[in-house]
Order: structure tokens, then sequence, then C-alpha cells
């Protein structure tokens, strides 16, 4: 009875439109009511689930993100690409996702991704003589990019769901080459939806031209190699990696690029305080939720359910993945880990499988979650950018779509390809 | 509705005394957002340079986002931003939209009556003990939820009589960062 | 028929896990089936802190923790956590065994939770990658990572070494990459985090022997009749030995496995080391209260 009231009453608000965070916030409350246990709890969980040092890279990383794009690093960024695929067939589909590797680097979060590489793009594309869908469906997925690539919140999500002993370091390591391999699945079938539909190339510019925009780029491309160097070598924290990021988006804009001035850095950090509370929130109420599902041992109940089903860790795999996507297509990434996490994470751990892998697999499985409708919060922005419907993107994402689950399909079934790097930093 | 122009100056007083609180309330997160930045980059700056970790930029940090989280959300409540699933309000009429909105408020609202309710039953319980490093009472880290949920309920209610006075009020959000784009693409 | 709720933040099969779950047992067999025991390892319900909270607003039963989280509320509870406190484990189990012990007990309950018994939570020494510690001058200008506290900042400091406080899951890189020297702790969790494999110079100088305690919640606590609450009572203190076994065991288990793979241990004299603890003492100690139970503890024999 308990827990169908916890998801009945989710479930419900949710389709009423109710904002997540108190569906979330909301169901608790009544189940803690009804188990007659005192309701602080929940309000205790609500603080403590977001109170956690770790969780400062969250504000930091899409604070960063902001001063990024306001302050023209990204569209820097966007042009040093431009010069080195932009000759390639379906030039500016390249370019996309190059950029988005790049921007992939520094920032942590594919929704900002989307924004930023999208509101740069796929105008140009638009301009270019290129379908609309095709632009929005290439900057939804390959915003997925920088999920993977380090650095990214949701790694620290995961590992703090996981409670917090899975080092941010080797998670931020496995994620490079899945994210590598993502950005080569894309832009190969960028190519191939590209020549079918006939688009144009674009002039390559010549070396000294590539050199020159590089050039302009690198003081914003210098941050991944500050944090990624710092992160791996112990420098700095991953929270605090995310706060320099901050610190070094503010040089370059304001000194460098010169092109950061108050207004617009009110702007950010007022955009990001919005954002981040609203993450945050959902962390919040989400915590509170959870605490409730381990006391009504939701996931002891789950693994022996699988046990049941099989004892073979391929299947389980599967069985998981499928899981993950179908809630993923109604939820949200933040709140799918933190809740999800300590119920799927002890099953596939039971089954031998390694926590670091496991996360990487959850995040790419998820990440295609944000481009799927109803709940696509990257589909949403990459439409919004290109004044699409998310109907007009459903109907030529196949191959992209395609392409993910390709490359989840390696990385589920192929450990090394997230485990081999980490090890080879050990 | 608002026919009566006493009464809606008395709405539109009202209104603006709102506005001006979650005008500061959203001042007063981003000033916590640059601080918190600030007690991050102090926490490296006297590892490397003073040789001297101090303990309170941890712990104090984390008090500051639990500040301008909640001042955060409840500004989100106001403006309207926050994350939703908004598919089944798309296929229905607009009168059974405005009552499921207004339910969804009621059910916001009800939210922050337990935030303040329960938080300052966590204030109490907590209140005699003391955190470390920082050297305050342990309720300072519920007071946040109080806070919150206070502003919570104070702009929930807002929404559900702007809603019955004919306001719309419930345009489709998710978007916000988009225009945000368009600035940046001048570089 | 109750299912009294436990929370451990120490994974299933820990010592304090397993000792909690056999206390539960003895609750279950000498009240008949009345009352049973659930352990909720691997912090499912919160970090030490957090538990301690619904524990004394009744949202759980009970809660296995370290004092360490009591201590902004319970100032006797600091008296054990002050280092070089207790000159070996058996001079801790003697005195938390003894009236000091029930003592600290008693100081719980106008917070609304019930001590119950005290557990081991074995002796926390140094390690580093640098070099063996034989006395205290080894340590001088020695970077170690230590839990967020003042007190064990001091410590550190009044050795002559530096603190630098880290989260725990930094450590294992922090010395690889020699941000730190060294770290802290217990031999199960000096091999669990791997820390042995980056730091191989442990030196047993014992510096926190902390007890940890198992609590019930005063609500659920007066709903039991007396003759329950003895029982409960009685069982807590037998599964005191049971998890001092397992502690034991452990340790043991441990301390071979980190010697096996190439750790060298070190015994150096600790005279100098509780020596150096005066002005700690004397900067965190002011309660005349306090005070008198430092003196007492040292001097049982
Ligand atoms: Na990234
Ligand atoms: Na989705």
């Amino acid at each position: 009875m308990e827990l169908w009231i916890l998801f009945g009453s989710f479930a419900v608000l949710m389709l009423i439109g109710t904002p997540i965070a108190f569906c979330l916030g909301v169901a608790s409350f009544a189940t803690i009511l009804y188990l007659g246990l005192p309701p602080l709890v929940i309000f205790q969980r609500l603080n403590s689930g977001m109170s956690v040092f770790t969780l400062l890279a969250i504000p930091f990383f899409i604070y960063a993100g902001d001063l990024m794009v306001r302050g023209g690093i990204a569209s820097r960024i966007v042009a040093f690409a431009g010069s080195l695929v932009g000759h390639m067939r379906g030039g500016l589909g390249q370019v996309n996702i190059a950029a988005s590797t790049l921007f992939g680097g520094i920032s942590g979060s594919a929704v900002a991704e989307a924004a930023a590489v999208g509101g740069l793009m796929i105008p140009q594309m638009k301009a270019r003589g290129y379908g609309v869908d095709y632009a929005v469906n290439v900057t939804s997925m390959a915003a997925l990019i920088a999920l993977l690539l380090p650095p990214s919140h949701n790694m620290i999500i995961y590992s703090i769901s996981a409670g917090g002993k899975i080092s941010i370091a080797d998670l931020f390591t496995a994620g490079i080459i899945p994210g590598l391999l993502l950005a080569a699945a894309l832009m190969l079938t960028a190519y191939f939806v590209a020549r079918s539909r006939g688009y144009p190339t674009e002039p390559f510019p010549g070396f000294s031209a590539v050199v020159h925009l590089a050039a302009i780029a690198v003081p914003g491309l210098l941050l991944i190699g500050i944090i990624f160097g710092g992160v791996r070598s112990g420098i700095f924290t991953a929270t605090e990696s995310s706060c320099i990021a901050v610190l070094y988006a503010l040089l370059v804009t304001v000194f460098v690029y010169r092109q950061m001035n108050w207004e617009g850095f009110v702007h950010a950090t007022l955009g990001a305080v919005r954002t981040t509370a609203m993450v945050l929130l959902i962390i919040g109420t989400a915590a509170g939720f959870s605490w409730l599902m381990a006391y009504l041992r939701v996931p002891a109940a789950l693994i022996d359910g699988m046990n049941a089903i099989s004892q073979n860790p391929l299947i389980i795999l599967l069985l998981l993945n499928v899981l993950m996507l179908l809630l993923g297509t109604f939820m949200d990434m933040g709140p799918m880990i933190i809740i999800t996490t300590p119920i799927f994470l002890p099953v596939a751990a039971s089954y031998g499988i390694d926590p670091v892998h496991f996360g990487v697999i959850m995040i790419l499985n998820l990440g295609i979650g944000l481009n799927t409708p109803p709940v696509g919060a990257v589909q949403f922005v990459a439409c919004a950018v290109g004044k699409i419907s998310v109907w007009q993107a459903m109907r030529s994402i196949w191959p992209f779509y395609g392409a993910g689950l390709v490359v989840l399909g390696l990385v589920t079934y192929i450990p090394a390809i997230s485990l081999w790097l980490p090890a080879m930093f050990k | 509705m608002t026919d009566n122009p006493e009464q809606t100056s008395r709405w539109s007083r009202i209104g603006g005394t709102l506005s001006k609180l979650s005008t500061a309330a959203l001042w007063l997160a981003g000033i916590g957002l640059v601080l918190m930045t600030a007690f991050v980059a102090w926490q490296v700056f006297g590892r490397y340079v003073l040789n001297d970790s101090p303990s309170w930029t941890e712990p104090g940090a984390v008090m500051l986002m639990s500040w301008f989280i909640f001042l955060g959300a409840a500004v989100g409540v106001r403006e309207n931003y926050h994350l939703g699933f908004d598919v089944l309000l798309y296929v229905l009429p607009d009168g059974s939209k405005a009552a499921l909105r207004t339910i969804s408020d009621i059910v916001v609202a009800a939210f922050g009556v337990g935030m303040v309710w329960y938080g300052s039953q966590l204030v109490a319980l907590t209140w005699a003990s003391t955190l470390p490093s920082l050297g305050l009472p342990g309720g300072f880290d519920y007071l946040p939820v109080v806070a919150g949920g206070f502003l919570i309920i104070l702009f929930s209610l807002e929404r559900m009589a702007l809603r019955f006075a004919g306001v719309d009020i419930d345009k489709d959000v998710n978007v916000d960062e988009v225009p945000e784009v368009a600035l940046a693409k001048e570089a | 028929q109750t299912v009294l709720r436990s929370s451990d933040t120490h994974p299933d099969g820990y010592p304090t896990v397993e000792a909690v779950k056999y206390f539960g047992e003895l609750v279950k067999e000498r009240t008949n089936g009345r009352y049973s025991v659930e352990v909720f390892h691997s912090a499912q319900l919160g970090e030490e802190k957090d538990t301690i909270e619904q524990v004394r607003s009744g949202v759980i039963d009970l809660n296995r923790v370290s004092m360490g989280p009591f201590n902004g509320l319970i100032p006797e509870t600091t008296v054990p956590s002050l280092p070089y406190i207790f000159r070996s484990v058996d001079h801790m189990r003697k005195v938390m065994d003894g009236e000091i012990g029930e003592e600290i007990l008693a100081a719980f309950e106008p917070h609304g939770v019930i001590g119950l018994a005290f557990y081991d939570g074995g002796a926390r020494s140094f390690y580093n990658s640098k070099k063996p510690i034989e006395s205290k001058d080894d340590l001088q200008g020695m970077k170690f990572r230590v839990m967020q506290s003042d007190i064990f900042v001091d410590m550190v400091n009044a050795l002559g070494a530096n603190a630098t406080p880290m989260p725990y899951g930094e450590v294992y890189s922090g010395i690889e990459t020699g941000v730190i020297d060294g770290a802290e702790n217990n031999f199960p969790s000096y091999d669990t985090a791997k820390h042995a494999e980056v730091a191989k110079f442990y030196s047993l100088d014992e510096h926190l022997i902390v007890p940890e305690v198992l609590v019930m919640a005063k609500s659920t606590w007066d709903k039991m009749t007396p003759e329950d609450q003895a029982i409960v009572k009685q069982a807590a203190k037998d599964s005191v030995a049971k998890q001092r076994e397992l502690w034991d065991a452990k340790e043991k288990e441990s301390r071979a496995i980190v010697e096996a793979a190439g750790s060298t241990i070190t015994m150096p004299d600790k005279q100098p080391f509780i020596e150096a603890m005066g002005p700690v003492y004397e900067k965190h100690v002011t309660d005349p209260k306090l005070k008198d139970l430092v003196e007492r503890i040292k001097a049982v024999q």
C-alpha cells in the first residue's frame, strides 16, 4: 500500500503537470503521513540531500557554462571547429559535432551545450539550406557528448548517489573514450544523412586560417587541460575544479576576450541561480523519495526480482538498459540518477559489474533519454532554438538514435571502452 | 472580476510587494553564489599559497548553497521555471487546464507549509547542538528550509490569486536559456 | 510484533552491522518474537548526522554511530574522542565498560536518545608514502589529511605536522600525486580504501581510540515495558563481546593483508606524542566537568 501511495501520487501529480521537484516532495510527504512516521524526515532529507560539498560542482559548472556562452568562449570554439571540419560532407553538421566535442570538454551540462552550440549553429545551418530538423537533431544528440567527456556534473551526481565512494576522477576518465566514440558515431551518421539529402560542403579555409582560429580559441580550450589535468593529478578536487572553471571563464571573458561586462555578469549569475535552484531542488526532494524507497526495501525487492529472471550478467545489463531507457523517456536525468542509482547499482554490483563502468552506461543511457519526449530537456532546448516542434524533430531523428544505441551497446558489453583509460592512470 | 479599481490597485500593490520580494530573493541568491565561489577559491588558495587549509570554507560554502537554492527555488515558483511534465496539459481544454494548474499550485503550497512547519521542528531539534568548524547552532542548517517554504507559500498563493483574477500566468517555460543565447551570437 | 529499524553507515558484513544483527537475534529470542531488529546498512537512511536526527525525532528506532557527530550536542562524548586519551585499546574497554562508560551513556537521555552500549571503532594511526615513523620527530613538516574537525587539525599541528582537510574519496589520489604525504585511519579502512597501495608506512601511534555507540530512540524506549527495556539493555551489552570478537578478527585480517602487500609497520614511542597534547587539551577541554572526566579516565589502570 505504501508503495502505491508513493509511486501512485507521484505519477498522478506528474501527469497533471506539477513541477517534478514538488511531485517527488509531496508524494514522499503523503507516504510518510500514511506510514505514521514523523514527516520531518522528508524535510531533513530535502536539506541534507543537497547539502553535500561535492554537489557544489553543479552550480559552478552551470555558472561557468553561462559565462562561457555569454563571454564569447563558445563562439570562438565553434569558429575553430568550423575551420577544421567544415569542408566535410554536410560540413556544418560536422562542425556542430566537433564544436560540441570541444565545448563538451569544458562544459558539464548537455542542456547548456545544446543552448550554446545550437544557438550558434542552428541559425547558420538554416541559412545554408540545411533542414532544420537535421540541424536540431545533430545539435541535441551531439550535446550528449558533454555528459561523457569530463567535466560532467551528472557523473558527480552518480558518485554521490552511489554513496560518494566512487572516485570522480576515475568516472571522468572513464567517460573520455565513450564520449569520443559517440562523437565519431554521430559524425558518421551526420555524413550519411547529409549525403542522402544532398547537403553542401564548405571550402577549406587553409591552414593559416585554422591556426589563427585555433590561437583565438586556445584561451578557452585551455580549460580542458586545466580541469582534467587538475583533477587527475589531484591538484584540486572535482568540486574545486568547477570553481576554478568559473574563475578561469571570468578571467578569459573579461581580460582576454573583453566581452564580459557587468550586465552580462549579472545575467549569468542570476541565470545560474535559476537553473541550479531548479536542478538542486529536485535533488533535494528526490532524496526524501529515495529515503522512503530504502525504508520500504524497494532495492532489495528488485534484486530478488532480477535474480528470479536471470543469473546472467549480460541479460541483466540488457534488462537494466531497457528499464533505464523506458524510465528515461519520461524522467529527467538528474532525478533519474538519484532515484535509480541506489536501486540499480547494487543489482549490477551483485552481478560483478564495475561501478565505474555502470556509471558510464547509466550516463549514456539516461543521456539518450534527454532526447526522448515527453520529458527531454536537451531536445526541447534544441527544438526551441530551431523553432520547430518536438514532433518535427522526431520524424528524422531515428538514424541518430541508432548511432546512440550502437554506442550504448558497445559501452555496455565492452567494459574496456570505459575501464581501460582509468586503469592506465593507476 | 477586476472591474473595481480599488480592488485592482490593492492587487497590484500586493503584486508589487511580492515582485520586490522575489527580486530581492533572487539577488541575495546571486550574491550567495558569488560568495560561494570566493569561499572555494579561498580554500584552494589557502592550501597552496598559505599552506593552511581553512576548515570553515567547506561547511560555509555548503550552507550558502542551501540558502541560494531555497531562495532560487521559491523565485522559481513565482517565475514558473520549475521543470514539469506538460504533455497532458497540451491536449486538454483551457478550463480543465486551469483547474489542473490550480491543483498543482495547491500541491506546491502544501509542500511549502511542510517546509515551514517541519523545517521549524528541525531547527528546534538541532538548535542546542553546535556545528563543527562554523561554531553556529545546528539549527542554522534548516533555516533556509523555513525561509524558502515561507516564500513558496506566498508565491504559490499569488499565482492562484492571479489565475483566479484572469491573468495569464501559465506561459510555457523550460526554454529560458534560449533567449540568452541570442546575446552570445554577436561574437 | 514490532520491527525496530536500525541504521549503520558501514556495509553489510562489517563488525558493527553484524553485531547489531546479533543484538536483534537476542532481542527477538528473549522477547519471544515481540521485537525484532532490521539493519539498514551502507548509509541507506542517511549519513550519521542525519540518522542521529532521525533517532532523536523517532523516525527510526536504533542507530549505530561514531561519537563524533554527537560531539556538538553532548559534551561528554567529546572526552573519549580526544587524542591519546586512552593509552591502549584495553584501557578504552576498561573505561567504557565501567562506571565512566555508564555515566557517558546516561548523558544521551536528555537529548532524546538512550545510550545502550559502546562498540569498538579500532585505533587510528598515521600512514604515509615517505618514510617509516620511528619517533615524533619523523612527523615534522609532513602533510596529513585529517577529518574536518578543529581538534584533529590542532592535534596534527601540535605534533609538528601539517593538517590538510580533504574529502575522504580524494585521499588516494592526493597521496599518489603528493598533494598530501599521508592520512590516518585504522587497519581495516587503510586496507579497504586501498590507501596501503600508495602509502606504505604505517606507524602504530594509536592517536585516536574512539568507541562507537549503539543508541535507541527515547520515543521507542518509552513505549516498552520495563521488562523489555531490561532485555534490550542486556542484549546490547551482550552484543559488545560479539562485536569486539569480530572487530579483532577484522583488524588482524586487514593487518595481515597490508603486511603481505608490503606495508611497513612501525611502533614509535607514544610518550612524546601524548606529552605534545598539552596545549590541545588546554584549548579544547575547558569545562570543569569534562576536565574531571579526563582526569578520572587517565586514572583508570
Ligand atoms: Na563535459
Ligand atoms: Na526523455
